[in-house]
């Protein structure tokens, strides 16, 4: 369904403008359309249809994600971070499962950061909208084989876990690996669409115009390196949490904008097993939770590429261990992080600089969370577990499991994030918000963020339900507010 | 409430001069299925402290004297003893003068002690390790659960652990034996280190690191011994590890300021406070207490010191639901307990 591509020009106009199409402004654009309004959304990637890539493949990192899915932020250590870059967003390329907003994170945010009229009930009654939009719902046939290694793990050891339900849709007498993600592309978009809104695909918003605190438009760069400049009354910026600040810093808007990302940082290990347990194309749909919301434990992508990569930390002990990449499966460790992140435009560069730094704390839950997950593996049958470090022994029993925890250092690992946000925080904190209660830009009149970057911190969970459910409730006061 | 087997007629215990040991026996004496007991001591002074304990009693005691680690010696303790016997190994040494005792009593000692006892077919063999295998919580919030990966604190930690390898090895090869682990422990029964503890506190000078709080799990050692007759009896807890302490952990403030307030009850005067040490102190205890080992030496002040600010803190739940423990004895109430016992033996606090 792509009957909404609208072709490039270099003069456009719109009563608003919806920059990006992922979880955050697809959701938007297609409230919006739907309340009657005239909305365009411009995207820097390419539609891409689901089908016609891999999922979790190589080639659909090359073709949907940022820079190849190689985007890095500085510290000590880096952290590698992923980001959709295509029609859709991330919601093209995420594990496809659905947290449900947690009820004390609306509360600790509502309390800590002065969000006016934000009610958890009302968050989950949006939250019920969405889980029927997207067919949430569990896999109804078996799970993968490296999910059901993460279940037996956690259940031998008595940790609390369960299989996270996804917005997938099946065939009749399906199981987990035929599911068709129910992404932006198949959802949100066509109904944006179908209501009148128009999208311009492989267009990159360079700056916002604005003047006296007021939007009247930006400047954006094709695909083919033409120019182009778009008039409109009001902007949605749902770029993700790099993208956003970065085009807010480069439209010369100030204030709390790209001073706090946050991000669940992740470690990971491989684990080999008796049997063929790897599936190339889906991730497994259990997680553990015992630990939660400080850390979670669950299963990633896992072709062979990924395989290969995941070795490659110790490689010299590990090499040997790819030629059986059918029976090893890719788990991580997630910590929610007290540290913060910075993005920041520079000009003359495309992408914003982006750091993060680790606390204390954080890289003692990082090396105790690895050591856990790895103890999980042995429970649950692992002949041999390769922690991705620099000098990772081989863990095969428990007595490994200390010289691995010796061995640690979270500067020797290759730390990596798929969860950002809270980069343009939301609430009425004065300098210390980056947005109203509703996503409005402090120091502008009709600016506003819908996407994770308003989260005022991350949430602990797969963040995707959270950003529709604001999405759609900012949308609403948007549409009341300005009628 | 849990399926339990009846007690055996013949009881082995280790250790039983040392604090837990002391406290055990003056239990299992009380009970009249438990016909006879044999108990491991290190040499002449220690079996002088339990012979009255035993003789004073109505079962059927005998003192083997000797090394632990030396199968002669703790074949003797297993010398016609069958299926109708359990073991209770709590042998340990926890402040040594040289770091190699630690190895030799908490590592060799207990190899040794599960391959007599699995050779001479015994019901059930129960280890008491520590928390030390484990090392500290990475965040205050956090509880060890019943499974942790291993992370030994220091040398004594890793002499812990390698006990508990040999069991759950011995285990592997057919033994039954379950595994407890108590953090930090109190009450009647203390080593005149114990003692220091009070003066300390009553004199103002408890070290308290980086604001106090963080969070340690104790456990009284009443307390302990119900935990360990639990895992003894209760034939499920075979082949797994609990965490037996007080209901809940601590904060090191609450520690102190408890400590205090038992003390004033019982008479003591006490100087408020404590000793308020910024975080920095601990850190450079525990690297101190680190070189030092290295060269094969202990020092006890600089170890506990450097273990003060860090958070220790288990969950106690899966001890709970397998073994049906319940803790009785609460901080204060304990510490009264043992503050009482203190001035029963004559001790100067």
């Amino acid at each position: 369904m792509t009957g909404g591509l609208a072709a490039p020009a270099a003069a456009l106009d719109a009563e608003i403008l919806v920059i990006g199409s992922g979880a955050g402004g697809a959701t938007t654009a297609a409230l919006l359309a739907e309340a009657g309004r005239d909305v365009l959304v411009v995207e820097e990637g390419p539609w891409i249809d689901q089908g016609t890539v891999r999922p979790f493949s190589l080639d659909q990192m090359d073709r949907q994600y940022r820079s190849g899915g190689v985007t890095v932020a500085l510290g000590l250590p880096s952290i590698a971070y992923t980001e959709g870059r295509c029609a859709g967003g991330g919601t093209e390329i995420n594990s496809g499962l659905y947290f449900r907003p947690p009820v004390e994170v609306i509360e600790r945010w509502r309390d800590r950061h002065r969000i006016r009229d934000l009610d958890p009930d009302e968050i989950g009654a949006i939250a019920d909208e969405i889980e029927r939009t997207l067919n949430v719902g569990l896999v109804p046939g078996k799970a993968t084989p490296a999910s059901e290694i993460l279940r037996r793990g956690a259940a031998t050891l008595r940790w609390r876990h369960s299989e996270i339900p996804r917005w997938m849709q099946y065939p009749p007498g399906g199981d987990a690996v035929t599911g068709a993600r129910q992404s932006m592309t198949r959802t949100y978009l066509p109904r944006a669409f179908s209501a009148g809104a128009r999208m311009v695909t492989d267009c990159r918003v360079d700056h916002l115009v604005l003047r006296d605190g007021v939007a009247r438009g930006a400047t954006v760069t094709f695909g083919d390196g033409s120019h182009g400049t778009i008039r409109c009354r009001h902007v949605f910026v749902c770029g993700g949490a790099i993208q956003t600040p970065a085009l807010l810093q480069r439209s010369r808007i100030r204030g709390r904008i790209g001073r706090t990302l946050a991000v669940h940082p992740t470690v990971k290990l491989s684990a080999r097993f008796a049997d063929e347990v790897n599936v190339p194309d889906d991730v497994p749909v259990h997680q553990v939770k015992e630990f939660a919301p400080s850390l979670s434990f669950g299963g990633s992508a896992s072709h062979s590429g990924l395989v290969a990569l995941a070795l490659l930390d110790q490689w010299p002990t590990f090499a040997d261990a790819v030629t059986q990449w059918r029976r090893i499966a890719i788990y991580y460790a997630a910590i929610t992080s007290e540290g913060r992140g910075w993005v920041r435009a520079v000009p003359g560069l495309r992408d914003p600089l982006v750091t993060y730094r680790l606390t204390g704390r954080d890289r003692q839950l990082l090396q105790s969370g690895l050591a856990r997950l790895a103890l999980l593996m042995l429970e649950a049958g692992a002949e041999e577990v390769y922690p991705s470090f620099r000098g990772a022994p081989v863990v095969r029993n428990r007595a490994d499991l200390a010289t691995m925890q010796d061995a640690f250092a979270v500067s020797k690992a290759s730390v990596m994030t798929v969860h950002l946000c809270s980069s343009v925080p939301m609430g009425e904190l004065g300098e210390r918000s980056g947005a109203d209660s509703f996503g409005r830009v402090h120091g502008t009149r009709n600016v506003y963020v819908n996407d994770a970057s308003l989260l005022p911190d991350a949430p602990g969970v797969n963040p995707q339900a959270t950003v529709m459910a604001f999405a759609v409730r900012n949308a609403r006061r948007f549409i009341e507010e300005s009628q | 409430m849990t399926d339990r087997w009846a007690p055996p007629s013949t009881t082995v215990v280790t250790g039983a001069a040392g604090w837990l040991g002391r406290a055990l026996l003056h239990r299992l004496v009380t009970d009249p299925a438990r016909h006879r007991i044999r108990v491991l001591v290190r040499d002449e002074t220690e079996a002088g402290d339990v012979r009255p304990v035993l003789d004073a009693s109505n079962v059927r005691g005998s003192i083997v004297v000797g090394d632990v680690a030396d199968r002669a010696t703790v074949d003797r303790l297993f010398d016609g003893v069958g299926a109708d016997c359990d073991v209770i190994h709590t042998a340990g040494i926890i402040h040594p003068r040289r770091i190699h005792e630690l190895f030799d009593v908490n590592a060799t000692g207990t190899r040794t002690m599960v391959a007599a006892a699995h050779a001479a077919r015994i019901r059930r063999f129960v280890h008491v390790s520590s928390n030390s295998p484990f090392g500290t919580n990475p965040d205050p919030g956090e509880r060890f659960r019943a499974d942790e990966p291993y992370h030994p604190y220091f040398a004594y930690g890793r002499s812990k652990m390698e006990g508990e390898l040999a069991v759950f090895e011995a285990v592997a090869g057919g033994l039954d034996a379950s595994v407890v682990r108590p953090p930090w422990f109190y009450g009647p029964f203390q080593p005149p280190r114990q003692t220091t503890f009070f003066r300390m506190v009553r004199a103002g000078k408890f070290p308290i690191i980086g604001g106090g709080q963080q969070l340690r799990s104790m456990v009284y050692v009443d307390n302990l011994v119900d935990g360990v007759l639990l895992a003894e009896l209760v034939p499920q807890a075979h082949g797994r590890g609990y965490w037996i302490a007080d209901a809940r952990p601590y904060h090191v403030t609450e520690i102190v300021e408890t400590v205090g307030r038992a003390l004033r009850v019982e008479g003591f005067s006490v100087k408020d406070g404590g000793l308020r040490l910024p975080a920095i102190a601990g850190r450079i205890a525990q690297v101190a207490d680190g070189l030092i080992q290295r060269t094969g030496r202990y020092q006890q002040q600089l170890h506990v010191l450097g273990e003060m600010g860090t958070t220790i803190a288990c969950d106690i739940s899966a001890s709970r639901f397998d073994l049906g423990y319940e803790p009785r004895v609460e901080l204060y109430e304990g510490m009264r307990r043992s503050i009482r016992w203190c001035v029963e033996q004559g001790l100067e606090l």
